[in-house]
């Protein structure tokens, strides 16, 4: 008892010391204060709230009561969604088009960057990268249309096809194509602008290990895989764990722009039907517990591969 | 470097590769721009590729004469230059704080900003809360919710650590406060990185697309972005163009092409000035991850 008692008025005592030297820290750097202030009510604001607001996804909640009115229903929101045929394919759709990016678009700018890597005559590497950073900063709304004009019946493709005596699809409104829209739109203007970070991490590789492997006889192609490569791999693995941490996140201004109620079947992902179910409709719990469902899974996937990585010291913490 | 002959072909097939690809990245918008400058009946038919057909500035003029496509334009020019002025300065004010050894909340608080990259809000409760502040249907509702972006401030907070704090204690000495420290000094001094962030909010400000759709239902607020989708996506509002019109100089086709093209040349312009800065940027905020 005794010693509980003097366990708790140290820690008092400390509490006190520390608020002192806040108060004396506040009073001698006020300015400093001030200055964060706008900032911190922006955080508390348009990020915290928010994010406490989700606890509408146990609510049934209704406009006019605000979330202390509204009744608490527990997990029936979420155990709605599983009975409920609409978000399975949304669910599949957005799983396999994040599946398919993991494959297909996250490698790309790693050859890409090992590619533009062995170009020796500067201006042309200097001429080719600006090309490939530009369409980076096109926006989706841009690029849809982009996309939509190219495939179009009238369309470039379309005329490309007639010239080898093809007949023309209509690309952007058949299911078996829209996928692969997605993916190949996704690395068209992404992947230049994600070899930065990689030219970044191989210009750092030290020439030296360049240099004993030219003596021990290695060709440019083997020093690529034996010394850039391996070099690269804590890189990669950062990156990759970014983005498995954000798995069923697409990009709601991508599938936005490219879709079209033909391809909902295929293309209606979690963040396109949030957006219908619930800004135009008012399902507010129901999206919500959609959007926390999406991040808990992130959140797992990110724990999962960071242990995986761990193994091999590697991880993001 | 000698290449032996596996290595000189590998070489060639490398630079037509990338030839080839780096093309297709520019290659879709110089076509766009050809069919915009073409008649309608040649785009209709698959004849343009990269040069006009039937040359004509139709459809152009129908597109400059626009007053809803120019309306947009302005909104978007506005939440650009005033979104990005405001998003420098809180992030700056917000930076500098966290870059101070004396300041003795630094950690807590910086732990708390970083921590809102890796846990989102959820849509809805974002737009509710958006809603409730009052910003439904107000041009401010494309700026103030995404005022400060975290990776930004957290590349400035970076730049004004590596400044050496020499420089601290002569201001001292002088009897600056922290207000002109920060002002006076060390914004003199971070230059490039302000430019670096500056073009990062400035692009994201002119691609403002998701926050006008969550947030504005009065088309009249509508920023270049989203009245471009309705453009795309409304035929309506094209055909029915036409008809008044009586003018079948032009048509959906090339009008569509103009207006990817008239909303991509302002980016095209800024780019050889915008890549000075962004590699730097892209490399500083990815080493903070």
């Amino acid at each position: 008892m005794e010693e509980q008692a003097k366990v708790l008025a140290q820690n008092k005592s400390r509490k006190q010391l520390l608020s002192n030297r806040l108060v004396k820290n506040i009073r001698k750097h006020w300015v400093l204060y001030l200055m964060i202030l706008p900032g911190i009510i922006y955080y508390i604001v348009f990020k915290y709230i928010p994010l406490l607001g989700s606890v509408i996804a146990f609510q049934d909640y209704q406009i006019f009561n605000g979330i202390a009115g509204s009744p608490w229903v527990g997990l029936d929101n979420f155990i709605h969604l599983l009975n409920y045929e609409d978000f399975h394919e949304v669910l599949r759709n957005t799983a396999l088009i994040a599946l398919y990016q993991l494959i297909f678009q996250f490698p790309a700018p790693i050859i890409l960057a090992l590619l533009f890597n062995e170009v020796r005559i500067l201006i042309l590497k200097k001429t080719v990268q600006s090309l490939f950073y530009l369409p980076h900063f096109l926006s989706w709304v841009v690029v849809g249309g982009i996309v939509f004009e190219l495939l179009a019946n009238q369309g470039i493709v379309n005329a490309i096809r007639e010239m080898f005596g093809y007949a023309p699809i209509l690309f952007m409104q058949e299911e078996a194509y829209f996928r692969t829209i997605v993916v190949i739109s996704g690395i068209w203007k992404e992947v230049g602008w994600g070899t930065i970070i990689y030219l970044a991490a191989i210009t750092a590789i030290n020439p030296s290990l360049y240099e004993a492997a030219v003596i021990d006889g290695a060709n440019r192609f083997k020093q690529t895989i034996y010394i850039t490569l391996p070099l690269l791999l804590p890189t990669i693995t950062v990156l990759f764990l970014l983005n498995i941490g954000n798995f069923l996140e697409l990009g709601f201004d991508q599938i936005f722009n490219l879709l079209t109620p033909m391809t909902y079947s295929v293309g209606d992902i979690i963040e396109t039907y949030v957006y219908r179910a619930g800004v135009l409709q008012g399902q507010y719990s129901l999206t919500t517990a959609i959007g926390l469902f999406q991040s808990v899974i992130g959140f797992a996937l990110l724990w999962i591969f960071n242990r995986l990585a761990r193994k091999s010291e590697q991880g993001l913490w | 470097m000698k290449l032996s002959i596996g290595e000189k072909v590998f070489q060639a097939f490398n630079y037509i590769l990338l030839i080839v690809l780096a093309s297709t990245m520019i290659a879709p918008l110089l076509h766009l721009l050809a069919v915009s400058f073409s008649s309608p009946i040649a785009a209709d038919t698959k004849e343009v590729f990269l040069i006009p057909v039937d040359f004509t500035l139709a459809t152009w003029k129908h597109i400059l004469q626009n007053e809803v496509l120019w309306r947009a334009f302005g909104v978007t020019v506005f939440i650009t230059v005033v979104g990005t002025f405001l998003s420098m300065l809180f992030t700056v004010l917000t930076a500098f704080p966290l870059s101070r050894k004396e300041f003795m909340l630094r950690k807590p608080i910086m732990l708390i900003m970083v921590l809102t990259m890796i846990f989102n809000a959820p849509m809805i409760p974002f737009f509710l809360t958006v809603r409730e502040v009052g910003l439904m249907d107000s041009i401010w509702s494309l700026i103030i919710p995404g005022l400060i972006s975290t990776f930004n401030m957290v590349i400035v907070r970076t730049f004004f650590m590596n400044i050496p704090k020499d420089l601290d204690d002569a201001a001292r000495i002088d009897g600056c406060n922290e207000f002109r420290l920060l002002f006076q000094i060390y914004l003199q001094l971070s230059k490039p990185v302000l430019a670096t962030i500056g073009l990062f909010y400035a692009v994201g400000y002119w691609n403002t697309f998701k926050t006008a759709v969550l947030f504005l239902r009065n088309p009249d607020l509508w920023p270049l972005q989203m009245r471009l989708r309705a453009f795309f996506t409304s035929e309506e509002e094209m055909a029915a163009v036409d008809l008044i019109m009586g003018d079948f100089d032009f048509n959906t086709t090339t009008l569509k092409a103009a207006t990817i093209i008239f909303a991509t040349i302002p980016i095209v312009i800024v780019y050889p000035y915008l890549q000075k800065y962004f590699v730097k940027g892209a490399v500083l905020g990815s080493l903070k991850e």
